[in-house]
């Protein structure tokens, strides 16, 4: 409920423009301010109104009830590469932020890993992090799906009573962490890029909203666990300590068949390797700039001369140019590479937020206004076909003296 | 209450202010390397160049700078937002004149006696801006004219407004629209600009400002009375009839005529526009349809009924060729988010564009006479696109300009091959009773000479742009002389030889074409009693005249 | 055959942006629309609907939100929808993703109970949480497929051709289930004049949490387990060096000097 104290409203009207929802509005008669039908109870009136008149009333919960739940628990989401299973690298930045959250509450850090075969990637866990690993093998969990895998892990959570609990926000984590949530009445706030214990031993959950305009800041105060999914490449891995162990727990785990109820017919999975980009340490990005589908073979060459992957903007995709999975963005992957090279890409914030958290920014681009050059450490503003060749020459050129000596 | 009007008026005397008070820029070669774009507009024509830059500020700048033009036997350009397209902005040598600095709102007002709204404004503010700030209602109370009226904390409160015209480029000037009596597709049911002028102030080639409200100086006995300081100018109203089609050629000319008209749409060459208050409309929601045909003289048959249901009462109509629909066609296969609008059928050959007011009340109604109307033409309520979400009149919109834009590019690629090559775009119109008579001409006459070209336009005024598109210089050629043909024949057909864009520098040749030479003597004759030294936007309309 | 579409009217998020200066949510001009991809959704509908006139297939879109929403969902109609309602009342304010999706769940089940697919967008561009599609299917007890990118019915089953990381997989479900759309035609759809005439004449209802019997306690904030606490403009970037890139000849050079400088240059 959001609440105007009388006494203290001036009729100023700020809260009126502040409004994102027009949803509070001054009242020419009273000259007190009204709330409305559409009030979101964002806050934001609340934090702008100079005279303390606003407020928002949130139920609590009791500390006892609190007390009951302990530990940050990691969902250990897996995939097959090549010919094994291997933990994904978003698991492994988790525990990173994970470990720093567990020594904040004084708590302990532990792995939930699904899966049919896949003790052996236990030791990776411990290594980088996590106390404890709840091993849940079965048949039925040998690939993942929804059914399998939510009822797997609300059942864990259920009884073990962690605190947090983080997914990758990968595209099976982001069908899977939902499902959770609704099952066990829990709130769950996704793609945060911030996470951190406030005063009150709860998890600030930092997010974008309105496409990357706005950030948001949010709380699960009175459920528990508190729930949230991160994208690949928004923490970074911790390094890695190999002499760390832990305890496994073997979960007895119930699956029939009938209970999971969707069936992968068919797997379309690219042998290119250059489709992963998350996972490429040097992108080479195309953007709208480059005009022309043939321009691509340019941004290939450069890629290669650098050992780079290729990836682009949403643009791309749309035109059919670059498959989805190579697009960077709001909308497509969220990528931290040591080097990204941007060209003929204008930086709209729903591409800045996939891309910003990248060691180095280089942008090539004709227009000395394109929001990419606040991003980029180094930035030319030129034509990139006459730039791209002579840098591709020049680095050719190079790499030849260099290996003459 | 009728108010007495006279044909004479009295001119004011200004000050001059001290030139170096003038931001201005001097040297040809100075100009040309850091300040090429005055001296281009978007006619594209090369070879523009001046000895001075100028950025007045106020009537009494002018002044100044036409003392010095008339001492030194210098010409002036008149340079604003340079979006014209015959050339009138370019400057060939003497002086260009930029009214950048002039972009200042004086302020916002209330005629109580025919209940409109207007704003007072200097030339240089672009019709987005005008629209920004009048839609947006940012203005302050002292914006208010008179200032114990109140008038701005009324309007805020009052429903939105906007200045409702639209020549398509709404980068344009308001004072080079008026100069130009610009229209465009609305003009069909608003009007051109001339419509929309309450008042201007305009200083003349000699220094002298004439403060001209509408209403308050007619013509008598075809002749106009100037006093000025030291001299009374008799200014004779050119006896030709203006056509009943639309209409942006030569100076406006009727025997009982207001004296603002002969300013309005003179293309800059009688004086200059320092200040005008312009009427503003009531916003009404629109919603944009296109309606489909597959053949072309059903969908002319359907612009007539359309432009004459009151029921309907469309904003505009807009028509787009079998030629320009394949365009759209087979830029769609290559770039489907350029043209961003769904696959048209290929048995379709033309499209019509219009615009209705967006009500849901009455919409039923409306729609149903529409139907009617298409059911007698061949094609339905199905054969359509409808839209009225903002984003929606925006993809409508971009989609009208989607044709003129590839043909631009078009022509871009070919000048690579052929520098001097350009497109040729007609923009005649007839009466409405010849619409049909001369869009079978244009079909006739280009297909007979095997020359590339597309059709699109304002055809609710018979105002339709023929493109012809040389892909060599002998096509060039030939379609400068199938222009000329075309000219003559909408003439013919009671037509004009610019319906929109204005003579300029380009159309000399076609103003004779409309009026003869006895006409464009008498427009001269204005000319030289206005701007004896001519001094100002000599070469508009017609060539340097030679005053006696 | 009955396809309820899940949609949400959301502002053009384009524009929404913080003033950096105050904090606060600068609201000009702002238009609201049917999210993309519900709009995706609901095309997928439309074509499932033309692909199998022996099913008679009934579209109904469901939304929550304020009475504004009202033109989304005539928009839906327009766009091919045969039905739809809206689930408005005060009682629903500040309700999060587990109050949204309980509220749209009663909604499901009281109104159109005999579904047999339903179909969402991947993620509403306000929110961008991607939750409430699968979070509903929970409260309904249906299996659900996300990230769809086409979706086939086969007897009684649905084939979704469903996007990973690396590709594609096809996964099918037996009906009722709930398939999430993340891509769409890249060109929006346009109706007739008489698509938008007859969408004033399909039925467009308005319903209060009192009308489908949803306990108050169950939605709005009251239920909402996560709460916004703040909100803020994302942190300013300032970039390094940029330079003029006429001369190309030297702007390469000193691309490639920073990149050997940085060790971004392998033999």
């Amino acid at each position: 409920m959001l609440k105007v104290d009388y006494e203290a409203c001036t009729g100023c009207k700020v809260c009126e423009k502040v409004c994102p929802f027009a949803a509070i509005v001054v009242v020419p008669e009273t000259k007190k301010a009204k709330v409305l039908d559409t009030c979101t109870l964002c806050g934001t009136c609340v934090n702008a109104c100079k005279f303390e008149a606003l407020s928002i009333e949130r139920r609590a919960i009791s500390e006892e009830e609190l007390a009951k739940f302990s530990g940050v628990f990691v969902w250990g989401e897996w995939e097959k590469k090549e010919d094994d299973n291997k933990i994904k690298k978003v698991v492994l930045e988790l525990l990173g932020k994970g470990r720093e959250l567990a020594e904040k509450l004084g708590e302990t850090l532990s792995v939930i890993l699904p899966g049919y075969n896949v003790e052996h990637l236990i030791p990776e866990l411990f290594h980088h992090g996590a106390d404890k690993v709840y091993l849940c093998e079965h048949e039925l969990l040998e690939q993942y799906t929804t059914d399998g895998y939510a009822t797997t892990i609300s059942s864990v959570i259920a009884t073990e009573k962690p605190s947090i609990v983080l997914y990758g926000a990968t595209p099976n984590g982001r069908d899977l962490a939902p499902r959770i949530a609704a099952r066990l009445a829990l709130g769950l706030t996704a793609d945060c890029t911030g996470l951190d214990i406030n005063e009150s031993r709860q998890l600030l959950q930092t997010r974008p909203a309105f496409g990357g305009n706005i950030m948001a800041s949010i709380l699960s105060p009175y459920t528990r666990p508190q729930m949230s999914s991160v994208r690949p490449n928004v923490f970074s891995k911790p390094n890695p300590d190999s002499s760390r162990t832990g305890d496994i727990v073997r979960v007895k785990v119930n699956l029939s068949r009938i209970v999971i109820r969707t069936k992968i017919i068919e797997e379309i999975v690219s042998k290119d390797d250059s489709i992963n980009i998350e996972e490429a340490k040097i992108l080479v990005s195309a953007g709208k700039g480059i005009g022309d589908k043939e321009n691509l073979k340019l941004i290939e060459e450069l890629a290669q001369e650098l050992s780079g992957t290729v990836s682009g903007s949403r643009a791309l995709v749309d035109l059919g140019w670059i498959p989805h999975p190579q697009q960077v963005g709001q909308s497509g992957k969220t990528v931290a590479p040591t080097l990204y090279l941007a060209l003929g890409i204008s930086g709209a914030i729903q591409h800045l937020v996939g891309m910003s958290g990248s060691d180095t920014i280089i942008s090539i681009n004709n227009d000395p206004e394109a929001a990419i050059f606040k991003v980029s450490d180094f930035g030319i503003v030129g034509n990139m076909f006459d730039i791209v060749p002579e840098f591709i020459k020049q680095l050719k050129e190079y790499k030849l003296k260099k290996q003459d000596k | 209450m009728i108010s007495l009007s006279s044909n004479i008026i009295e001119s004011e005397k200004i000050e001059p202010a001290p030139i170096d008070q003038i931001r201005s820029v001097k040297g040809e070669r100075e100009i040309s390397s850091s300040f090429p774009s005055y001296l281009v507009d978007e006619s594209k024509i090369s070879g523009g160049h001046a000895n001075w830059l100028f950025f007045p500020k106020t009537e009494s700048d002018f002044v100044t700078i036409f003392d010095k033009m008339r001492r030194d036997n210098h010409q002036i350009t008149i340079s604003a937002a340079r979006t014209g397209i015959v050339g009138s902005a370019i400057p060939f040598g003497g002086a260009v004149v930029s009214l950048e600095r002039m972009d200042r709102i004086f302020g916002l007002g209330f005629d109580e006696e025919v209940g409109k709204w207007f704003l007072r404004i200097q030339p240089s503010l672009s019709l987005d801006q005008i629209n920004e700030i009048v839609k947006l209602k940012k203005l302050e109370d002292h914006h208010s004219i008179p200032p114990e009226k109140n008038w701005v904390e009324k309007f805020k409160e009052n429903c939105t407004h906007y200045y409702p015209m639209d020549p398509t480029e709404m980068s344009a000037s308001i004072g080079g629209t008026i100069s130009a009596n610009a229209s465009g597709a609305r003009s069909f049911k608003y009007g051109a600009t001339r419509n929309w002028i309450k008042r201007i102030r305009v200083i003349l080639g000699t220094g002298e400002v004439l403060d001209i409200p509408r209403g308050k100086y007619r013509a008598k006995d075809g002749e106009f009375v100037i006093k000025t300081a030291g001299k009374e100018l008799i200014i004779q109203i050119p006896t030709y009839k203006m056509p009943t089609a639309k209409n942006a050629a030569g100076l406006y000319a009727k025997p009982d005529m207001d004296l603002i008209d002969l300013f309005i749409g003179s293309e800059g060459i009688l004086g200059i526009i320092t200040e005008s208050d312009i009427w503003l409309k009531e916003y009404t929601s629109q919603m944009s349809c296109v309606a489909f045909f597959n053949n072309e003289l059903d969908s002319l048959k359907f612009v007539d009924l359309l432009r004459n249901n009151k029921k309907a009462d469309p904003e505009f109509i807009e028509f787009f060729d079998y030629n320009a629909l394949n365009l759209l066609r087979n830029k769609q296969k290559e770039d489907p988010k350029f043209v961003d609008m769904p696959n048209i059928s290929e048995e379709v050959t033309t499209a019509i564009s219009f615009d209705l007011s967006y009500s849901e009340e009455d919409m039923e109604e409306k729609f149903n006479v529409l139907s009617e109307m298409l059911e007698k033409c061949n094609s339905s309520l199905e054969k359509t696109w409808c839209g009225y979400e903002e984003r929606e009149l925006e993809r409508f919109k971009h989609f009208r300009h989607t044709v003129p834009e590839i043909v631009n590019n078009i022509i871009a690629e070919r000048k690579k091959e052929f520098p001097e090559i350009h497109k040729l775009g007609t923009d005649m119109s007839v009466e409405d009773q010849h619409l049909a008579d001369i869009m079978r001409f244009y079909h006739e006459t280009l297909k007979e000479e095997g020359l590339e070209y597309v059709i699109w336009g304002h055809i609710a005024e018979n105002h339709v742009h023929v493109n012809i598109l040389p892909r060599n210089m002998r096509e060039l050629e030939l379609g400068k002389q199938l222009y000329k043909k075309c000219a003559k024949k909408a003439v013919e057909y009671g037509g004009s030889v610019s319906a929109e864009h204005g003579i300029g520098k380009l159309k000399h040749e076609y103003l004779e074409i409309m009026y003869g030479e006895e006409g464009v003597k008498q427009m001269r004759a204005i000319k030289c009693k206005l701007d004896p030294n001519c001094i100002i936007n000599c070469d508009n309309i017609f060539s340097r005249s030679e005053c006696v | 055959m009955k396809i309820v579409v899940l949609v949400k009217q959301v502002p053009e998020a384009d524009k929404v942006a913080v003033d950096p200066e105050t904090g606060t949510l600068i609201r000009e001009g702002i238009t609201s629309i049917l999210n993309p991809y519900c709009e995706y959704a609901l095309d997928e509908a439309v074509k499932l609907k033309n692909a199998h006139p022996e099913e008679n297939i009934e579209i109904v879109t469901i939304s929550m939100g304020p009475p504004q929403t009202k033109l989304a969902l005539l928009r839906c109609l327009e766009l091919g929808a045969d039905k739809a309602y809206l689930l408005s009342d005060r009682k629903f304010a500040g309700s999060d993703v587990w109050a949204t999706s309980t509220a749209l769940k009663e909604g499901v089940v009281n109104l159109e109970p005999e579904f047999d697919l339903i179909l969402a967008g991947k993620q509403a561009i306000d929110g961008d949480t991607a939750q409430v599609p699968a979070e509903t299917a929970e409260q309904l007890g249906v299996p659900q497929i996300t990230y769809g990118v086409k979706v086939q019915i086969v007897g009684k089953k649905v084939e979704v051709k469903r996007e990973i990381e690396t590709g594609y997989q096809i996964v099918s479900a037996r009906m009722p289930a709930l398939v999430t759309m993340s891509k769409g035609s890249n060109i929006r759809r346009i109706p007739s004049m008489k698509e938008v005439l007859n969408a004033r004449k399909k039925p467009l209802e308005v319903l209060t949490a009192d009308d489908i019997g949803i306990d108050e306690n169950k939605v709005g904030l009251k239920a909402s387990p996560t709460q916004v606490a703040r909100i803020f403009a994302p942190p300013e970037k300032v970039g390094g060096e940029i330079i003029d890139g006429s001369d190309h000849i030297d702007s390469a050079k000193k691309l490639l000097e920073f990149l050997i400088a940085n060790n971004y240059i392998k033999e």
